[in-house]
């Protein structure tokens, strides 16, 4: 009884850095950006939000606010190499993984492995308290809500605005785009830093609510979880919640059943995300529906000049 | 007046041409240029961190390349670095991006220690039988990526890279568990006897490590270069649809180019198992699938430049390693300044695709 009610309470902690990361990422593949340096992003975020929580007098809203900036950033940067410089997608993700993990390791040894209190769960009285799932629903940081916010706007900014139409319409065909007069390299441009600025939010979690300390290379692969996801979510935002409660459940079982002593040898019950990533691709890559693939020009820079 | 000036002002536009062609010379000075840069910004974060330029300076270039047992130092650090470079060229070349360097790697090395630890095999054949066995483990760990993508699509760098997360566990589970080593219960593997070790050249610390490079970098040469296989994946590689409309098996191609990329990242995990580490152990693989793509990407993914760059990033590896003992700087040092380096060059191939000229729109 207390395992479900602590494996539920647990799994929207682990589910939203994925979802956030997947969100920023949706954004960006919708318009065409394949950012394969979620991980490092994520990272920078981890690190610059403890950097603020604990420079700024252990706050929590400037923590979350730093580790957004820096995603922000970063994304931002990533996208004019992209963008402006064209430059090879996957090689310059990769890169920035790296660059991530570097930085961080480099820049973070004042902060590293700093246990700081960081953002608590809400209690709401007599809801809180219903057994089972009351902590699953009414007893989450204040943080986890505000993704499910997000959710739904980022449902609303790309199906229900014109904005959000130009963004998809650049990712499926933007020489089309171009020609009906959308500015295909300043949307490029915008996803990509507002995609970032949902990673550094995720980063930001990881290190403020989740692990609540920053440790070197924290991040142990979400970043490209987080990239599986969207394809898992066909690039639609409300089946991220969907694969992220399914991530964040595997994930939450895990030091539980370390816990209780579970007969299955530690680095297997490790190696269970990692798995299920893999299987969760494979599943998406069988039922392929049509309507539900990848945006036609992810991944594939917009050059006018070269235009056929 | 003013009105007529910023008219003037107006109309000129920063206009981005495609170069049709581009003089060599200048060419290369761009790359050097940006590689220099990207050191340049490099050398201002070690300064930052408060070392100093002449240590940087004699760690970098004194110890690495002017006596006999720095340059030893770098082949011996290069040699496992030009077959993951190799390794990683052979997918690229393709369009195969193999992120899974590193859990091949530890494949490679697990099937060299199975045949290290169960004494298989007579004793002159032990070291070919790891080598072998190194190349067929990691053959096996790109396959599944080779056939999930040309069957199913599915994206090779996160499968790939999520393969790299399976291996290490794999192998920590080992290392904790079954395979840890009898004499000093550390979470290592148990060390490999002589007959399982790569024999020393007669030359300071180089090993016979060298003459397996060269004969893969000949093998690869020819593979790439001289031999139908080579000619058809270059075509895979540029124009994957024109390919398969001419008939060509790009699944095929696409599928053994990853598996080759597979065996010779096993290879490397072969090198550093019996010629550096002498066993089994979770570290091993740390940071060279990285510089694998780096190798790869800065060499045009071609064999011989692949030899060239992988003794420059070997340098880099020395020195990088000294000053991290030297300065207590974190191991992540090496990889950020290859990333440094990486987006200064990718950045810098904008100047080498395109023009930008100062455009006058409009009439008078």
């Amino acid at each position: 009884m207390d395992l479900l009610t602590n494996w539920l309470a647990f799994t929207p902690v682990f589910a939203m850095p994925l979802v956030a990361a997947a969100l920023g990422l949706i954004i960006n593949e919708r318009a065409g950006i394949l950012n394969l340096g979620t991980e490092g992003i994520m990272l920078c975020g981890a690190l610059v939000g403890v950097v603020g929580y604990i420079e700024f007098g252990d706050s929590v809203a400037l923590g979350f606010i730093s580790g957004i900036l820096a995603g922000l950033v970063l994304g931002f940067i990533f996208g004019f190499l992209v963008v402006v410089m064209r430059t090879n997608q996957v090689v310059t993700g990769i890169t920035f993984v790296i660059l991530g993990s570097g930085l961080t390791g480099l820049m973070g040894i004042p902060w590293v492995n700093k246990a700081i209190a960081g953002i608590s769960p809400i209690h709401i009285p007599f809801l809180t308290d219903i057994p089972i799932i009351g902590r699953f629903i009414f007893g989450q940081d204040l943080v986890v809500y505000v993704t499910i916010i997000l959710t739904i706007s980022t449902w609303y900014f790309l199906y229900r605005t014109r904005m959000g139409l130009e963004l998809r319409a650049v990712g499926e065909n933007p020489q089309a785009a171009d020609a009906d007069g959308i500015n295909v390299e300043a949307y490029r441009l915008f996803a990509a830093t507002i995609g970032g600025a949902f990673i550094g939010l995720a980063g930001a979690y990881l290190a403020l609510a989740m692990a609540k300390i920053f440790v070197l290379d924290m991040t142990q692969g979400r970043g490209w979880i987080a990239i599986a996801l969207v394809i898992f979510a066909r690039w639609m935002p409300w089946r991220v919640i969907l694969g992220g409660v399914l991530f964040g459940s595997i994930e939450a079982l895990i030091p539980r059943l370390k816990a209780i002593g579970f007969p299955i040898p530690q680095y297997y019950l490790e190696m269970t995300p990692y798995l299920a990533t893999l299987a969760v691709l494979i599943y998406a890559a069988i039922r392929v529906r049509s309507g539900q693939e990848a945006p036609k020009a992810l991944g594939t820079p917009y050059v006018r000049q070269d235009r056929q | 007046m003013s009105v007529i000036s910023l008219e003037f002002i107006r109309r000129r536009r920063l206009a981005v041409e495609v170069r049709q062609q581009i003089w060599l010379p200048y060419r290369l000075s761009i790359i050097i240029g940006s590689v220099l840069f990207g050191l340049g910004i490099s050398v201002a974060i070690l300064l930052g961190r408060g070392i100093e330029i002449s240590s940087i300076y004699e760690e970098f270039i004194i110890f690495t390349f002017f006596n006999a047992a720095g340059i030893s130092a770098v082949i011996v650090e290069s040699i496992p670095l030009v077959l993951v470079g190799l390794g990683a060229a052979m997918a690229f070349r393709v369009n195969f991006w193999n992120i899974g360097i590193e859990g091949q790697m530890f494949l490679g090395a697990i099937g060299a220690s199975i045949i290290a630890l169960f004494n298989i095999g007579p004793e002159f054949l032990r070291l070919p039988l790891m080598l072998v066995f190194s190349v067929l483990f990691g053959m096996l760990w790109a396959l599944g990526p080779a056939l999930l993508k040309v069957r199913l699509k599915v994206n090779e760098v996160i499968s790939t890279l999520l393969l790299n997360y399976i291996a290490y566990y794999f192998v920590l589970n080992q290392l904790f568990g079954p395979w840890k080593d009898p004499r000093d219960k550390f979470p290592h593997g148990e060390q490999y006897e002589n007959a399982e070790r790569l024999p020393e050249i007669g030359w300071e610390q180089v090993h016979y490590g060298v003459v397996i490079v060269i004969l893969m970098v000949v093998v690869v040469w020819w593979v790439v270069d001289r031999s139908r296989f080579g000619i058809s994946s270059r075509f895979v590689g540029i124009n994957p649809r024109m390919a398969l409309a001419v008939g060509l098996p790009v699944s095929a191609i696409t599928a053994s180019s990853a598996l080759i990329s597979g065996g010779l990242a096993g290879s490397a995990g072969f090198v550093i198992a019996s010629a550096t580490e002498f066993r089994l152990t979770f570290t091993m693989a740390a940071g060279y699938g990285f510089s694998g793509i780096v190798i790869a990407f800065l060499a045009g993914s071609r064999p011989i430049p692949t030899l060239v760059v992988a003794f420059l990033m070997g340098s880099l590896y020395v020195a990088g390693e000294s000053m991290k003992i030297f300065y207590s700087l974190p191991d992540a040092l090496v990889g950020l300044i290859q990333a440094i380096i990486v987006i200064s060059v990718i950045a810098s191939e904008f100047f080498t695709r395109y023009r930008l000229r100062l455009a006058y729109f409009g009439g008078a």
